[in-house]
């Protein structure tokens, strides 16, 4: 099980470049895809999921080129967008049955999984509610279902935990770490502590290319002795932001502790160990600046 | 910031963003429509076999009454979409958080939607200059007898338009499908009442003026007045519509309307009315009220707030910590080779389209509908197929209305057209949903049909129900929106089946206006555009 990603650029009206000469290959686990806002992981999203075609370069699964043969991948994808709609007069197992309908899914297996999957994404006591009464954080849970629907080999969610509470964002990441192992997830998001818990490997992107794929291991050995905690009065703080890449901030008793990100210590800092959060703003600073290949 | 300049940057941005939309280019493409359809004789005004000498007089009324009775009726539906946009694309909520005023809010929209009309109307005026060149009978242009009628008639009938429209937004119950079959007979009741003061060849005066909401009345009444001078043995006949049956043979030289002072305080009192029509609107809108919305009314007992305190508490019961319950094991599902998916469930989804068709109607919608089935079914065929079936197949309107745009209105198309195979096999299903639909709506006369061994009639029956559904889904797919069908069908329904117009009966509602073969080969072309249409706008199919 592969899915391989050649070069791909998307280009839309009026010349925006969405992603540029992007190549990444993915193999079973969890890729956490992690950006800046508008940095294009909505757009490689939709490329993956079939919904929109690369202006060039290509995708293959397991060696098919997905732009030639989509239903090579549309059968075993599982796909949460960003943005999704629900229609307001079903409920959710009605929606559930429309979507397997459409997936092409046999009927009884279909129901015997939609009751396992409203179980697993806590909705099975309000299954029998329109979803138009549905909040956010719910639609998002039965999006999360039908995701899942098709048993899929490639699951891509995009923002999922956006409008989840922080027990069902926790609970969320619990499944898919579970889900992850024979198949490949790809979770899309800016929210690095929900790439920390579940990534086995790690993509950041930024104005539609490739800033750096590795593990979140081999993430951290980079920033290795480049992170240091300074403790600077409140006065001072502002300075401090001028002339540092500071990742973090904490007001204590006896000043504000900050994390500073760079070669060269602060007069007075002391080394501290790293974090993915310090990873990523290091790695893009210094993409930013051109100093990374 | 005073409130005219509030006025001002809300109509502003809200013209905005509508022109610089692409569906704007079609409004633009419609007038120029019109009066190329002017041009080409298409759009005919005429006194018997009269009709003015092709002067700006003459084509300032035609564009004029033009402007006041077919803008009047596209137009309401072209803008009737203006708090709809703010509601889906959420501005609604922002705006409901400021110090807006309703009132204020609802003139803006009105007045937003009377620039996209007048825009409309300044084309045609553009275009009244145009035919006038082209047409070389008199080339010199008069402004004032060109502009007056458009402006006079045509803009404060669109002035009432555009503030109906919003009024009609503003009513839930309006708001739908129902809001834009009914404006469909209100405008044909305000055009029977625009056209009643009109008789023989004298020109409505005084309050009878006043009931002229189009202003054909007035300007045909002073024509025939006009004519009747020039020919004593004119009676006062007189048409403006689509269609040149009988072509004029004379000409009369048209100098102009007469603006009686009454006339104009008659047309300011429509500009009144939609003013007050602008402000009644604020009386039923809702400010974007998620709580006055019906579907959060149908789950009132059981708020969403509720539901997700009690889907929260079950699972705090039962799982005291975050891992996933242990109970709950996803059953892997059965896979061939590489694909998880069966290729046989078409009809599956057949039955999932209609039962999605269905939901969201009262029951009371199914009581009247099996009542016109039977009826169907046990009235004499001369009762049944020219009257009975003609509200049987009127009444799935708004279902059919539904067909190839649930996944754009709902925002559920990237959850469909992932899916292996799901733009031919949901568009197809689609389709036959709404064929069996047509078909068990008016079954009551195909099994009369049967009965009576009437093979033509029943083939004829047949192609209507692929037809109709056909045209929903062609209309669906390509405009993204329910009020195309809805409008077309009922205006369709109105001209063609009602009054059993050969060609235009797509009911064939009679054997001599059925025309079942161009009918059958319409539907095919109509579901292959929508289909093509789909393709093109998935990057895959």
């Amino acid at each position: 099980m592969q899915l391989a990603i050649e070069s791909v650029t998307k280009r839309y009206r009026k010349g925006v470049i969405a992603l540029q000469h992007f190549s990444l290959e993915v193999k079973p686990g969890v890729l956490g895809l992690l950006g800046p806002n508008g940095a294009g992981k909505t757009t490689l999203m939709s490329i993956l999921a079939t919904i929109t075609k690369a202006t060039e370069g290509r995708v293959l699964w397991n060696g098919a080129d997905i732009a030639r043969d989509p239903d090579v991948l549309r059968s075993v994808l599982g796909y949460l967008p960003q943005d999704f709609g629900v229609y307001p007069n079903l409920n959710a197992v009605e929606f559930l049955q429309y979507l397997a309908a459409v997936k092409g899914l046999d009927g009884a297996a279909a129901a015997r999984r939609i009751d396992q999957l409203l179980e697993l994404v806590n909705l099975a006591d309000v299954r029998k509610r329109p979803l138009g009464g549905f909040s956010g954080g719910m639609k998002q849970r039965v999006g999360i279902a039908q995701a899942l629907l098709n048993d899929p080999q490639l699951l891509i969610v995009d923002e999922p935990t956006a409008g989840l509470d922080p027990e069902e964002r926790v609970r969320f990441r619990n499944l898919l770490s579970d889900l992850s192992g024979e198949r490949i997830v790809i979770l899309s998001t800016h929210i690095v502590s929900d790439v920390e818990a579940t990534a086995t490997d790690i993509a950041l992107i930024a104005k539609g290319t490739l800033v750096a794929h590795a593990t979140p291991e081999a993430l951290l050995r980079r920033v290795e002795g480049k992170v240091w905690e300074w403790v600077v009065s409140s006065d001072a703080l502002t300075s401090a932001k001028q002339r540092f890449l500071i990742s973090s901030t904490t007001r204590r008793s006896d000043g504000v502790h900050v994390r500073v990100l760079g070669d060269q210590p602060p007069q007075g800092a002391e080394l501290a160990a790293p974090n993915l959060e310090d990873a990523y703003l290091y790695c893009l600073s210094q993409h930013r600046t051109g100093a990374h290949a | 910031m005073n409130r005219s300049r509030i006025l001002y940057h809300m109509v502003h941005a809200d013209f905005l963003e509508r022109v610089r939309r692409y569906s704007f280019l079609l409004t633009i493409g419609f007038a120029i429509y019109l009066g190329y359809a002017v041009y080409a004789r298409q759009v005919t005004l005429q006194l018997n076999h009269y009709r003015g000498v092709d002067n700006s007089a003459w084509l300032g009324a035609v564009i004029g009454l033009i402007s006041s009775v077919w803008v009047s009726l596209i137009g309401f539906y072209i803008v009737k979409n203006s708090i709809q946009r703010d509601r889906q694309t959420r501005v609604g909520q922002i705006l409901a958080a400021t110090p807006m005023n309703k009132s204020f809010y609802t003139l803006g929209k009105a007045l937003s939607n009377f620039a996209v009309l007048a825009v409309m109307v300044l084309i045609l005026a553009l275009a009244a200059v145009v035919i006038q060149l082209l047409r070389g009978e008199d080339t010199q242009i008069q402004f004032g007898a060109l502009l007056s009628p458009i402006l006079i008639l045509g803009l404060t009938a669109v002035a009432v338009v555009a503030a109906l429209a919003v009024l009609f937004e503003s009513l839930p119950v309006l708001r739908g499908g129902v809001g834009n079959v009914l404006y469909f007979f209100f405008w044909v009741a305000l055009l029977s009442i625009s056209v009643s003061p009109l008789t023989g060849s004298r020109q409505p005066t005084g309050l009878r003026a006043l009931q002229d909401f189009t202003g054909i009345a007035t300007v045909m009444g002073q024509m025939r007045e006009q004519v009747h001078q020039l020919d004593p043995h004119y009676e006062g006949g007189s048409s403006f519509g689509l269609g040149n049956f009988n072509p004029a043979t004379k000409t009369f030289l048209w100098t102009g309307v007469h603006w009686s002072s009454g006339l104009i305080v008659g047309r300011a009192l429509w500009l009144a009315v939609a003013l007050l029509l602008a402000l009644l609107a604020a009386v039923f809108f809702d400010r974007f009220d998620p709580s006055r919305n019906s579907l959060r009314t149908a789950v009132k007992r059981k708020p969403a707030s509720a539901l997700d305190t009690l889907a929260a508490q079950t699972f705090a019961a039962t799982n005291s910590s975050l891992a996933l319950p242990p109970t709950i094991q996803l059953t892997p599902l059965p896979r061939s080779g590489t694909s998880a998916v069966p290729r046989s469930r078409f009809f599956a989804l057949v039955l999932a389209e209609f039962r999605l068709l269905f939901r969201g109607h009262a029951w009371w919608w199914y009581i009247a509908a099996a009542g016109l089935f039977i009826a169907c079914l046990f009235s004499s065929l001369e009762d049944a197929r020219p009257g009975i079936l003609l509200a049987a197949w009127f009444w799935p309107a708004l279902f059919w209305s539904q067909m190839g745009t649930r996944e754009q209105i709902f925002s559920t198309g990237a959850l469909i057209f992932s899916a292996p195979r799901a733009a031919p096999r949901q568009l197809l299903a689609t389709y036959a949903a709404g064929v069996l639909l047509a078909a068990l709506t008016g079954g009551g006369l195909g099994l009369h049909l049967l009965f009576a061994r009437d093979f033509s009639g029943l083939a004829a029956w047949s192609v209507a129900a692929l037809f109709i559904p056909a045209m929903a889904l062609a209309l669906g797919v390509t405009t993204g929106s329910r009020k195309a069908f809805e409008a077309i069908y009922t205006a369709w329904w109105y001209v063609g089946p009602l009054h059993h117009l050969p060609r235009f009966d797509f009911m064939a509602t009679t054997a001599q206006s059925s025309t079942p073969i161009g009918y059958l080969s319409a539907a095919a072309v109509l579901v292959l555009l929508a289909y093509s249409w789909r393709t093109v706008r998935l990057a895959y199919a």
